[in-house]
């Protein structure tokens, strides 16, 4: 892959092809892994099982989107919507001040160590930091037993673990750096002095933050807030592993008609999801020209 | 180049507000994962926390006997490592291509990154299906597929940001004093670029080694790690499950905070580099 990644192109773009070449490999991996299997999963989601061997024929048919409908689907649609809405809120609240503490609120060392803590996370087994909260959560876990011996309650609170709130908790927890390195990069590309002036015209703190650092910053929190609720509306190891007994979601119904052969509507579930969530992402980009956001990273 | 805050004065309580929230933010990020920490070092087979001077390791040497984890041990660093080794060439590659671009570097930059904002289980359950009416088995390179496809967009933009540190001007220096387009890329490129290659290694190795979504849609007979942890999690867990969610923890701390040491030397180096000193420019004028 090095041998063709010449750098002729730092010069100047003097040769065309090279450029080309260098795109390629991304590209190819973008489509051919990426984009052509969503789509071929989007056209499959119209074919039919096929009784005969185990996989799916072209017998074109609507009959999985009608499936979407029963059974309750709409709504575990509806319930990951909304713990996925709920956690994405409840994170940007969350990151909003905790990346003003960093972009605005520290020096140059403070901000690159809480930089640093805020991400780390994101590279640790996603696993092991949901199932660490079944130790806390429990009834016999570290909140219980607070709550039990400052005797604020007379036994363990039941609703902590293997619940919604453990799985809301679990994700905010999981996916806080997802919505708060955005917003520290969109803190970068605001000029300081815009801050130090009006400051010094006589704003308060809180005028200052609402009218000039939240607009500045509004493309950071979306795109924070996307990235969050793009991994809550996909994942199940939270719910799995924190939510109550027979508690679902879009993934976790995927396994289970896979778990009876039915592709198609496997297929179906997750062409829809995909789907909603390229309209939403779009719209927002329109809106915001949220890729902006890297020309603070100076690229 | 301020060494403060920029917001130093009164905050009418903001200050105090958003510290407490970030300090929250930060407590509900490692806290749990560090009582699960020292509840892996109780030696009894009951869960919770004990003295410190009854710390013992007895869990984390059980896992040594563990065949099954070995296993998954090896499978995760198969793909780990192929996953790694091919998203930091592809992912410079890109970052080159988008430094040469005169016209669509957005629409690049955003296809580029679009896997990151499609979930885990659509994407392994769309590639899965795809692979098979290909023809290929499942295996450690089907999920090594997966993965690259994951951590292709982290590593084009660590890339990326190694790059913006290479001034143009500096290539092209190099090249008015004979250099070869080739010969510029490995002399000057490469080494400036030095921690940013290898953090993007590190980082797409790390990444592949935890994720969980698509592995569960691609793997072939021999389980990744984070699979076998989630089949141990649910079944009544044994006590070496929390020592090896433990060691999974310290060993990814720790990597990723000597990578971040590393990229913070280089470009703290590298600020002494570009900018420079009035010594030098005295002479020049």
């Amino acid at each position: 892959m090095l041998d063709e990644s010449g750098g002729h192109e730092n010069v100047g773009a003097r040769w065309r092809p090279t450029t080309f070449l260098l795109a390629l490999p991304s590209l190819a991996v973008l489509v051919g892994l990426g984009f052509i299997p969503l789509a071929l999963m989007a056209t499959w989601s119209f074919w039919s099982f096929d009784p005969d061997t185990y996989w799916i024929k072209p017998a074109w048919s609507l009959a999985s989107y009608a499936a979407l409908l029963e059974d309750g689907r709409a709504t575990v649609f509806l319930r990951t919507a909304g713990l996925a809405a709920l956690t994405t809120a409840v994170s940007t609240l969350l990151a909003v001040p905790a990346a003003t503490v960093v972009g605005l609120m520290s020096g140059p060392r403070r901000a690159a160590l809480l930089l640093a803590l805020f991400t780390i996370p994101f590279f640790t087994s996603g696993l092991v930091r949901a199932f660490a909260w079944r130790l806390v959560l429990g009834r016999h876990g570290v909140v219980n037993n607070a709550l039990v011996s400052l005797g604020i309650v007379q036994t363990p609170v039941e609703w902590l673990l293997f619940s919604d709130f453990a799985v809301v908790l679990g994700m905010v927890a999981a996916y806080l750096p997802f919505a708060i390195i955005p917003i520290v990069l969109a803190f970068a590309r605001i000029e300081h002095s815009v801050i130090r002036a009006s400051l010094d015209l006589g704003a308060g703190f809180w005028t200052m933050f609402s009218t000039i650092v939240l607009p500045l910053v509004m493309p950071g929190i979306v795109a924070g807030f996307l990235f969050v609720f793009v991994v809550a509306v996909g994942t199940s190891m939270e719910v799995q592993l924190l939510g109550g007994a027979g508690a679902s979601s879009i993934s976790i119904m995927i396994n289970d008609v896979l778990r009876v052969v039915n592709f198609p509507l496997a297929f179906a579930i997750a062409t829809v999801v995909v789907t909603l969530l390229i309209v939403l992402i779009t719209v927002a980009n329109r809106a915001l020209r949220l890729s902006r956001l890297f020309e603070s990273l100076g690229i | 180049m301020s060494f403060d805050s920029i917001v130093t004065g009164r905050t009418s309580g903001g200050r105090l507000l958003f510290s407490a929230i970030a300090a929250l933010c930060l407590t509900i990020m490692y806290a749990p994962v560090l009582y699960l920490l020292l509840a892996s070092l109780n030696p009894d087979a009951q869960l919770g926390l004990v003295p410190p001077s009854r710390y013992s390791l007895t869990w984390y040497l059980a896992l040594l006997e563990d065949r099954r984890l070995a296993g998954a041990l090896e499978e995760s660093a198969l793909v780990g490592l192929g996953t790694a080794a091919l998203a930091t060439p592809i992912g410079l590659s890109a970052a080159l291509a988008y430094r040469a671009m005169t016209r669509m570097r957005g629409i690049f930059l955003l296809v580029v990154l679009s896997a990151m904002l499609v979930p885990g289980t659509m994407e392994g359950l769309g590639l899965s299906a795809a692979l098979r009416v290909v023809g290929l088995t499942p295996s450690w390179v089907t999920i090594t597929i997966g993965h690259l496809l994951w951590t292709l967009p982290f590593a084009a933009v660590v890339s990326l940001i190694g790059l913006s540190a290479v001034k143009p001007s500096t290539i092209a220096a190099a090249r008015d004093l004979g250099a070869g387009p080739m010969r510029a890329f490995v002399d000057i490129t490469l080494p400036l670029m030095r921690a940013n290659l290898i953090s993007s290694f590190v980082f797409a190795f790390l990444l592949s080694l935890n994720e969980h979504a698509r592995a569960y849609y691609l793997v072939g007979r021999q389980n990744t790690l984070p699979l076998y942890m989630f089949g141990a999690m649910n079944s009544g867990a044994s006590p070496t499950i929390y020592a090896f969610s433990g060691a999974v923890i310290v060993i990814s701390i720790a990597v990723v905070a000597v990578v971040f040491a590393g990229l913070a030397g280089q470009r703290s180096e590298g600020r002494d580099e570009r900018q420079p000193r009035p010594a030098d420019r005295g002479h020049t004028s």
